[in-house]
């Protein structure tokens, strides 16, 4: 565990970087569960469904403790839940897009919440206090997601034909964003390095890596052979684009705003 | 999809007695205990356990699910 970070002795660079990691991170936590809940009627099984469900709640739980660390920057989590637009989402480029069948699903599962246990892990064991005292206890979670994750994959790398070849297109498509997402160092990220906030780039890519290389192995793919891609915006520290506005009325809770409860 | 039946077992608190409290159907043990976990969440289960149901070996009854299953698995 890192020397603990000293809140008061950030400059307003440091801070707006620590933001950006923490939006990012929570903004793709919030957005893997509307993901999640597209496949809660439709999944192949009812246990599936209901895990779905289950899995689509601890991620609204992990976004809504995430956003809550705003406050140790003096900053109202409120409207960065409910108020921005989707042009302003930092969830990664994976759940830009409803999933479109169960495979690419099954590959949300194992791909970003892999990236996305990847980065926290590296959070937890960082020098910002909050992330050391919540964080765990989402890893801890996040274990079920990723048996179900894995066993799933396997279900469907092992299957012949379309499902097979869904699952590979899936994983085509969503790694090298994610691969980004996870691998950039840019002067925001660089800053939480220094600060021991979070490790540097290649250190969160060997542990995305080491999760999911036996996995993608199984539908063709070397992990360690793809190329990262996008376009960074080191605005938001994702690549360009921003998910779908039905999906972040959804997440903004804009059809029953009125009901909020705090 | 061919999926197995597995039994769920669980105790509230330590001391307890492990009590039957329901089935889920899944296609190994890795997503049979993900199932049961998801499923049965109604509480804070100190122990949960799950078997496959053609594992069960019924002692005084030849008839009813676990020794049907038990039948149909074994002959």
């Amino acid at each position: 565990m890192a020397d603990q970070l000293d809140l008061e002795a950030l400059d307003t660079a440091d801070k707006a970087a620590l933001e950006r990691l923490i939006i990012a991170l929570a903004d793709t936590k919030r957005l893997l569960g509307i993901r999640y809940s597209d496949w809660l009627i439709g999944a192949p099984s009812i246990e599936t469904g209901i895990a779905a469900s289950s899995m689509c709640q601890d991620e609204w739980g992990h976004a809504r403790l995430l956003y809550a660390m705003l406050k140790q920057l003096d900053k109202d989590p409120g409207p960065f839940e409910r108020e921005r637009p989707a042009s302003e989402y930092a969830s990664t480029t994976a759940l830009d897009e409803e999933a479109p069948d169960w495979a690419a699903v099954v590959a949300l599962m194992v791909l970003v919440d892999g990236a996305a246990t990847a980065v926290l892990t590296s959070f937890a064991e960082g020098s910002f206090d909050q992330a050391n005292s919540r964080v765990p206890k989402m890893l801890a979670e996040e274990e079920f997601h990723t048996s179900l994750g894995a066993a799933w994959y396997r279900r469907l790398a092992d299957a012949d034909g379309e499902a097979r070849t869904l699952l590979t297109d899936a994983t085509s498509r969503i790694l090298p964003s994610l691969l980004t997402w996870v691998g950039t160092d840019d002067e925001a990220n660089g800053r939480l390095v220094a600060l021991g906030v979070i490790e540097d780039a290649e250190a969160r890519l060997d542990r995305f890596r080491d999760g999911i290389r036996d996995l993608t192995a199984l539908v063709g793919i070397d992990v360690d052979a793809v190329e990262p891609a996008g376009e960074w915006d080191s605005t938001r520290g994702r690549t360009s684009g921003h998910p779908a506005e039905e999906a972040v009325e959804r997440a903004r809770g804009d059809r029953n705003r009125a009901l909020f409860v705090e | 999809m061919n999926e197995i039946v597995y039994d769920v077992f669980a105790r509230k608190d330590r001391g307890d007695t492990l009590v039957h409290i329901g089935y889920v159907d899944a296609f190994d043990d890795e997503t049979a205990k993900v199932y049961a976990w998801k499923t049965y969440d109604e509480e804070r289960w100190f122990e949960m356990c799950v078997v496959e149901r053609t594992a069960i070996i019924p002692v005084n009854r030849n008839e009813g699910v676990f020794a049907n299953a038990r039948s149909a698995a074994h002959g």
